[in-house]
This record gives structure tokens, sequence and C-alpha cells, in this order.
């Protein structure tokens, strides 16, 4: 048993522990993310089809729509959304979502060290990811 | 990070407790992006206001700030998702048009100008070059700090908030002159001149740009707002561009002092054009045609009421605006000519801002690269991004049969 530790820039506070939901794409939270449901339905994006929920959501940065804060907050409120958040670069758009919603955020992370359905320990207070063996 | 001592009351609450939360928000804000103080700002511009953004999440937000407090800056209102006078008689669902005008009226009673619309720079309400403000809506972020030369980060809708009630933002980001300069030059090799070539031009180099800054150089053709605004809207849906240059043109190219000598250049050529007309190129019956994304200027409303007088659509056809648009529309005469051809002029929202409508649509067609993106997601329909008068004859005849 061997774990990898990532180190980042703390965002917005908080430790989680989940599975990481991955993509290499930019994401937009508004037109691309289903609030209600948590599905990303943004037509040929590497996510389409997946569900946010109870995940830690791992993605290199926001584009799109300045809708993105208030649609993050509603996709956590409604009970479907990410429980953390891990970017290369942080959005302004992603950051005040974030920390509306109270989601532990951190960035400046090398997220191509870490796949889709890894275990994740995000610890946004020290900025680290923990990738679980 | 340095507060003046009025900015440390409203962080202690001696302000209340609006800004006292608002100002924790900005602050946190300033402190993970490095700010060493705040800046004054001359405006705002509110995105998150459609309550298909804010969901019951955002709306009860907005209620409980409007409970505690009110604006001390001029806010004003991106769109909606209802045409806050006609949602009936277009037929809106009941319950979302309701929820939709408490939030307005939340807004109205913190002292917000319902504007209600994208383009809040079409009437009236443009900053100048310089001037720190703090603007939502991503296609009107990339025209206040490209066309207009105006400072502005992308700021979502309750930084829109909390700055129009303190007064003030973090100093980061595109306030600041050394991150205003060039990352990437965009080489413009093909012939650029209509609304929907500005429009590809921009999807293409949001794609390539990323968070980037880009400046176009070569850029030929018609450098009117309508095409400006086009280039806006696109280049912000495929990337997060809150700023491009244009050489010769814009006001950090022309009176400012930003570099604009960036290592690093792409061609923009026929090939690109098609990399972007290619994922948007539906063909066949169709059902719905879409102009106004971002929201028509008067002239484009002349320009369609010229094209639609004595004919009759075949498609359901939107024309989206804002209310003073439209209210000149009105006057001189281009919604009755619209109207009479079967065509709608719809104010205060667009098809990415309103509930999905109940007809079933299988197609939109359009001249905006940033409905055609968004719409296959939101409304499940394919799109084409074609030229305003192919959108015309295609709602003529009902199909559409493609084009280069």
């Amino acid at each position: 048993m061997s774990s990898k530790m990532l180190n980042g820039r703390s965002v917005v506070k908080g430790k989680v522990e989940a599975e990481a939901l991955v993509t290499a794409e930019p994401l937009s939270f508004m037109g691309s993310v289903n609030p209600k449901t948590g599905y990303v339905i943004e037509r040929g994006h590497e996510l389409e089809g997946q569900c946010l929920k109870g995940r830690i959501l791992v993605f290199p940065t926001a584009k799109g729509s300045t809708g993105g804060s208030y649609m993050l907050y509603d996709v956590v409120k409604n009970g479907v959304g990410p429980t953390g958040i891990i970017n290369i670069e942080a959005d302004p758009v992603v950051v005040i979502g974030a920390i509306v919603a109270k989601l532990p955020a951190v960035d400046q992370v090398d997220i191509s060290q870490i796949k889709t359905g890894d275990r994740l320990v995000l610890d946004a207070d020290a900025g680290t990811v923990e990738v679980v063996d | 990070m340095y507060l003046t001592d009025e900015e440390k009351q409203m962080l202690d609450g001696q302000a209340g407790e609006l800004a006292r939360q608002c100002m924790e928000i900005l602050v946190t804000l300033g402190e993970i992006n490095g700010a060493e103080k705040m800046l004054k700002i001359r405006s705002v511009h509110s995105p998150g206001v459609s309550y298909r953004v804010t969901g019951d999440a955002g709306l009860n937000y907005v209620v409980d700030a409007s409970k505690l407090g009110t604006f001390r800056v001029p806010l004003t209102l991106n769109t909606i998702g209802i045409d806050a006078d006609r949602w009936q008689q277009i037929g809106f669902p009941e319950e979302f048009s309701r929820k939709q005008l408490a939030l307005l009226q939340a807004y109205a009673k913190m002292g917000a100008i319902p504007t209600c619309t994208c383009t809040p720079y079409l009437n009236g309400f443009a900053p100048l070059p310089g001037e720190h403000v703090a603007w939502g809506e991503s296609s009107a972020i990339a025209y206040a700090n490209s066309v207009l030369g105006a400072r502005t980060n992308r700021e979502g809708g309750p930084t829109a908030l909390a700055a129009a009630v303190t007064g003030c933002v973090p100093a980061y980001g595109y306030h600041l002159a050394e991150n205003r300069r060039a990352d990437l030059c965009i080489n413009v090799e093909r012939n650029i001149s209509s609304k929907r070539d500005f429009a590809v031009l921009g999807y293409y180099a949001g794609m390539t740009s990323g968070r980037r800054v880009p400046v176009f150089k070569g850029l030929p053709g018609c450098r009117s707002v309508e095409n400006l605004k086009a280039l806006s809207a696109a280049i912000a849906t495929s990337g997060a561009v809150a700023l491009f240059h244009i050489e010769g043109v814009t006001p950090d190219a022309v009176i400012g002092k930003a570099d604009l000598k960036p290592k690093e250049t792409v061609n923009f050529g026929e090939t690109e054009y098609r990399q972007v007309t290619d994922k948007f190129n539906y063909q066949g019956d169709v059902d719905f045609v879409v102009i106004g994304c971002p929201h028509c200027s008067i002239g484009e409303l002349q320009q369609l009421a010229a094209l639609l007088e004595g004919k009759k659509v075949k498609a359901d056809f939107w024309v989206c605006t804002s209310r003073m648009t439209k209210m000149l529309s009105d006057k001189m005469g281009f919604t009755e000519i619209i109207e009479r051809a079967g065509a709608r002029v719809v104010c205060d929202t667009c098809p990415v801002l309103c509930p999905t409508s109940s007809k079933g649509y299988k197609t939109i067609l359009t001249n905006s690269a940033k409905l055609a993106h968004y719409a296959p997601g939101l409304w499940s329909v394919k799109t084409a991004l074609i030229q305003t008068d192919q959108c015309i004859s295609a709602a003529l005849t009902g199909k559409w049969g493609g084009s280069k």
C-alpha cells in the first residue's frame, strides 16, 4: 500500500475524502451541468453523461458563463453536486461558487497524476491531495 | 491584505451584517489571489439573475441579502429567464415565472437597475477606458475589458452582489496592467466580415486561448459594435477569455500600454474556420430560429425588419433583445413588421437562460456561436451556426440545406 501526495494551493478551506471524477477539458457549470440531477450535459464533453454527486471534481479550469457560480451553489444545495474541487488554475467564477457552497477547493495541482475512480483525500487547509492506493 | 478604515469597519460588522458578509467574501477572494488592497468600482453588471441559473439556492441567497441592505454602486441586471411583461403570452411556465419575478423583486429592493440584458453597453451602461468595474456575463466582460478598455475580472453572481454592496473588489487579475498583456497572437489569414465570421473566429480563439489573453492581428472586415459583440460572446463561450486585443483597434492596443508581442502565434485560416463550422452544421427540417444572442442592437432589428417585411416564416422564430431596445423598435415600427411576419420579438431573456420549451424542438438555427454551443446541452437540439440572411431564408422555407 502506497499513497501519492500532491501539493497545491488552498483556495477554499475544508477536508473531504471521496472518489475522483477527472477531465482534462475545461468545464462550465452553467450549460454543462444539470443542477437538478448533477449530470454533465454538454455535448461532446469528456464527462458527458457522468454524475458529479459525491465525487471530488478534478478539471483544469472553468470556461464560459459567469452563471456558473450560482449553478455550482445550486447543484451542491440540491445534494447532487461534487464534494470538493481540484483545478490547475481556479477561475473566479468557480472560486466564488465554492466559497458560498462551502466546498473545499485547491488549485495549482498536477491533475495528470489523478485518474477517475481514484480515492482522494483532499485537505484544502493544507493545500494537499492524497491519492490513496 | 491592506484595508482602509472604511473597509475594516465593513469587515467588522459596523456597517451592518450584509456589508460584513460581502466584505468577508471579497477579502477571501483577495487573499486567494494575492491582492494587496481593494479597488473602488464605478459599476456592477450582475450575472446569475435568471432563475434557471440561480435555482432555489441562488434565489434564497439574494432574497436573504435583500432583507439586510442595499447597493451603494449602480448595479445593472443581466438577462433573466422570462420576458417579464409577456411571459404568459409567450407561454413561460407559471411556477418558473413566479420565482423569476420574486428574484427580480429582491434585486429591485436592493436598488438594482432592471436592464435585464447581456448588452448593457448598448443601452448607455458603458464604462470608460481604465475604469475599474465588477461585471458578470461572460460576453459583456469580454466586451467591457476588450472593446471598451474597462477593467474587470470574470465576476460570478455572489461577487457582483458583494461588490455592489461594498463598492469595491480586490485588486488582482485584469484590474492590474501586468495581467493585460497579450499571451498569444492570432494571425487572421481568412476574410472575416459577417457576424457569423466574427462568431466563428471568436469560438476558435476561445478554444485556443483557454484563460489566456489573445491579440488579433490582420483582422480585416467590418469591426462594428455588432461584430465585436458576436466575437466577445463566442470567445467567452469556448474559453474563459475575459480580455482580447485587436491590433490597431481596441483601447489597450491603441492608447494603452499593453504588451502585444507574445511569443506564441497561431494562424486562423480556412481550416480553422471549418473546424468550428463543422461542429454546428445541422441540415434538414427547421423548427426554431433564434437571432439575438447577445441581445440585438436597434441596427440589427432594423436589418431583420427589412429582411422579413411582407414575408411569412414557417419555423418558430425569436428575435431577442433588451427592453430598452425593444421600446425603440416599437417606436420605429420594426417590432410590428417582424411580428407580422410571424416572428416574435422577445425581450429580457434568451434560449440560453429561459426554461426549455415544451414544444419539443429538435433544431435551433442561429448566427450566434454562444447559442449554437449551449443549446445542444440545454435544449437537446441540433444546431447550425449560419449567416443572418441564411437564418431568415431557412425560417421562411422551413428547411436548411447547408452552406459553406
